[in-house]
């Protein structure tokens, strides 16, 4: 009976070691997942056009600062690059924006229709501004829903006015619930035609030069390499840069992106893996540990059995099968209770761990593997144990 | 092939332990024919542990030769004796050395485990054993629930059950009142009627002269070897 305790106590480092790997490596999975997913969700065939970083007696002020990026070279691209779909310019900042009582700060978007399409992001309620309305450099605007309950609360804003920057704008369209994507979020956000945004908040004009925030390209599908190097000609050509120069622009696709992602929960995965491999090393020289003793205890027996005939394999595989069968039973104990926590941490943590196949084969053969690797000493000692001496051991 | 079951030619056992080797058996000579029932006797340090290892291919000698049954143990390796051990060899202890954990019938099963017989077979046989030795109702009994005689008996099944040639007995009524005792003495004589060689280990006079020959061993050499004239 109290070997029985005692082997539990042992199976119980095997049982916490592969509860967290199943458990670590869920959460991992599940960090993975939802990276894709919000990757995924900026929308398909992405190329995001950047302006470089602009200098002042060199000392670079950092990607993005340059204002060489224009209005004009989004229609170049959409125009001049067969393997470019569609582009929608960027122009944001921050404004105040009110309505009644109630204001709020938030990212104003000055964009284009196509945006709608190319960031598969779309109006719940209402529409978004077309063709005309950018033509007519028409006050109208959609706002993000975070914004409509700030500005809002429980009344509808469709159909009523608010003013940015002390503009008045019609509400035509409410966005549907996108959430936080890196570290912009979405639904914090005004869109009005870039047009618009140029004459009546921003003050730039052809003449002054229309300058974008960014340009978002949607490739055709399979051509995003194609269309990358297309941009990144024409730009060049537009912007006179010649060979020894560094380029004003940057191209950051979808796949950039994605990759980056990858590797930060890749990283992450390997981190949580670690430390719960360690903890599975201690369980099993936990299991050495109690094979050791039992060893001990039991040379008698060894060498009864020796003596009836048992060769040395035959002991050997007996210690062998006794490590592994508790270093096994522990592993399943391990995936049942790893499962059983995964779960409970995506209902009540609201985090997302996801156990996949791989993850409980894995943790099995690893069980199965430390009870072999662990037991194997121990069986080694007890099958070179011999005859005469182990009998008279009391 | 020789004549003998047990050959022992000029045997010597010496341990390297400490500055001084110890010679535990100096030169014995013994010759045991099939069926015979044998007693070794001598005091503690004169050798006839070292003599019944040797004996049950527990242990190699030194020097000399041992043939068992016409193989030389001599050049034999721990697995191939082991094997030996296995077919042709029977233990029985003083303190019978049964497992503990283990039911009367598993106890029994043991030795056929290791010989590699089938399932059916080996409860087949076991149970035969036990039931030849009076124990047909206590196969499921675990040793702790089991009398002395009645564990002995157990052992004595297990040393039988794959048909050994040659039984060790060492000091089998050591641990046992003087009735069980004779029960079990008793025992020994039917098997050696059976056609299995018994060799007895003791230093008990009373015991020993249940045999029909008995080896005194004294200083790691044999003193006397004596028959007894048995009336039929």
């Amino acid at each position: 009976m109290s070997n029985r305790l005692r082997s539990s106590l042992t199976v119980l480092g095997i049982v916490i070691g592969i509860a967290s790997v199943i458990t670590l490596l869920g959460i991992g999975k599940g960090a993975q997942t939802e990276a894709e997913k919000q990757v995924q969700s900026l929308g398909t065939n992405l190329i995001f056009v950047r302006p470089g970083s602009s200098s002042t007696s060199s000392i670079s002020l950092g990607q993005g600062t340059s204002q060489t990026l224009t209005y004009e070279d989004s229609q170049a691209i959409k125009k001049n690059c067969p393997a470019v779909l569609d582009v929608a310019p960027q122009y944001s900042s921050n404004l105040q924006a009110q309505y009644g009582e109630r204001n709020t700060l938030t990212t104003v978007n000055a964009t284009e229709p196509s945006y709608t399409t190319i960031r598969s992001f779309r109006p719940a309620r209402g529409r978004f501004f077309n063709e005309t309305e950018m033509r007519e450099e028409a006050r109208v605007c959609v706002l993000g829903d975070t914004v409509a309950l700030d500005l809002f609360g429980n009344l509808d804003p469709l159909k009523k006015k608010i003013l940015i920057r002390g503009e008045l704008f019609d509400v035509i369209g409410i966005m549907e619930h996108k959430g936080a994507n890196y570290n912009i979020d979405m639904d914090d956000q005004i869109f009005i035609p870039i047009s618009t945004g140029y004459s009546a908040l921003f003050g730039l004009s052809q003449v002054t030069g229309r300058t974008v925030k960014s340009i978002l390209v949607e490739a055709k599908p399979q051509e995003d390499e194609l269309a990358q190097f297309q941009i990144t000609n024409l730009l060049r050509f537009r912007h006179n840069i010649v060979a020894p120069q560094g380029d004003d622009f940057m191209l950051r696709t979808q796949s950039d992106i994605m990759q980056a992602a990858q590797s930060i929960t890749g990283v992450f995965s390997l981190l949580l893996g670690t430390t719960a491999g360690i903890s599975l090393v201690v369980g099993g020289i936990g299991i050495m540990n109690i094979m050791l003793v039992s060893v001990t205890e039991r040379t008698k027996e060894i060498g009864i059995r020796k003596a009836i005939g048992a060769k040395y394999n035959q002991i050997l595989s007996q210690f062998v099968i006794e490590a592994t069968l508790m270093s096994v039973s522990g592993g399943i104990v391990g995936i049942l209770l790893g499962v059983g926590c995964s779960n409970a941490l995506s209902t009540m943590a609201n985090w997302k761990a996801i156990v996949s196949t791989e993850s409980i084969l894995l943790s099995f053969f690893v069980s199965l593997g430390i009870g072999l690797f662990f037991g194997i000493y121990p069986a080694r000692k007890a099958a070179k144990l011999d005859p005469i001496v182990a009998l008279r051991s009391e | 092939m020789s004549e003998f079951l047990v050959e022992l030619q000029d045997v010597w056992r010496t341990y390297n332990q400490g500055a001084e080797p110890v010679h535990a058996l100096q030169g014995v000579s013994l010759q045991i024919k099939e069926s015979e029932y044998v007693a070794i006797m001598g005091t503690s340090g004169s050798g006839k542990s070292t003599l019944m290892n040797l004996l049950g291919c527990l242990d190699r000698p030194s020097q000399g030769h041992y043939l068992l049954a016409g193989t030389d143990i001599s050049s034999r390796n721990e697995d191939e004796l082991a094997e030996i051990r296995n077919r042709m060899v029977g233990f029985v202890f003083q303190q019978f050395n049964l497992l503990p954990s283990m039911s009367a019938l598993d106890n029994v099963m043991l030795p056929l485990v290791y010989a590699g017989v089938q399932k059916e077979q080996r409860i087949m046989r076991a149970q035969q054993a036990l039931k030849e030795l009076g124990l047909g109702n206590r196969m499921e009994h675990k040793p702790s629930e089991l009398s002395g005689g009645q564990q002995q008996r157990v052992a004595i099944a297990r040393s039988i059950v794959n048909k050994p040639r040659i039984l060790l007995a060492d000091e089998p009524t050591g641990a046992l009142d003087s009735h069980t005792a004779k029960e079990i003495m008793a025992l020994f004589t039917k098997l050696t009627e059976e056609g299995i060689t018994v060799i007895l280990v003791t230093h008990d006079p009373e015991t020993a002269a249940c045999a029909r020959r008995i080896v005194k061993v004294r200083d790691g050499k044999i003193l006397e070897d004596l028959m007894i004239g048995k009336v039929q």
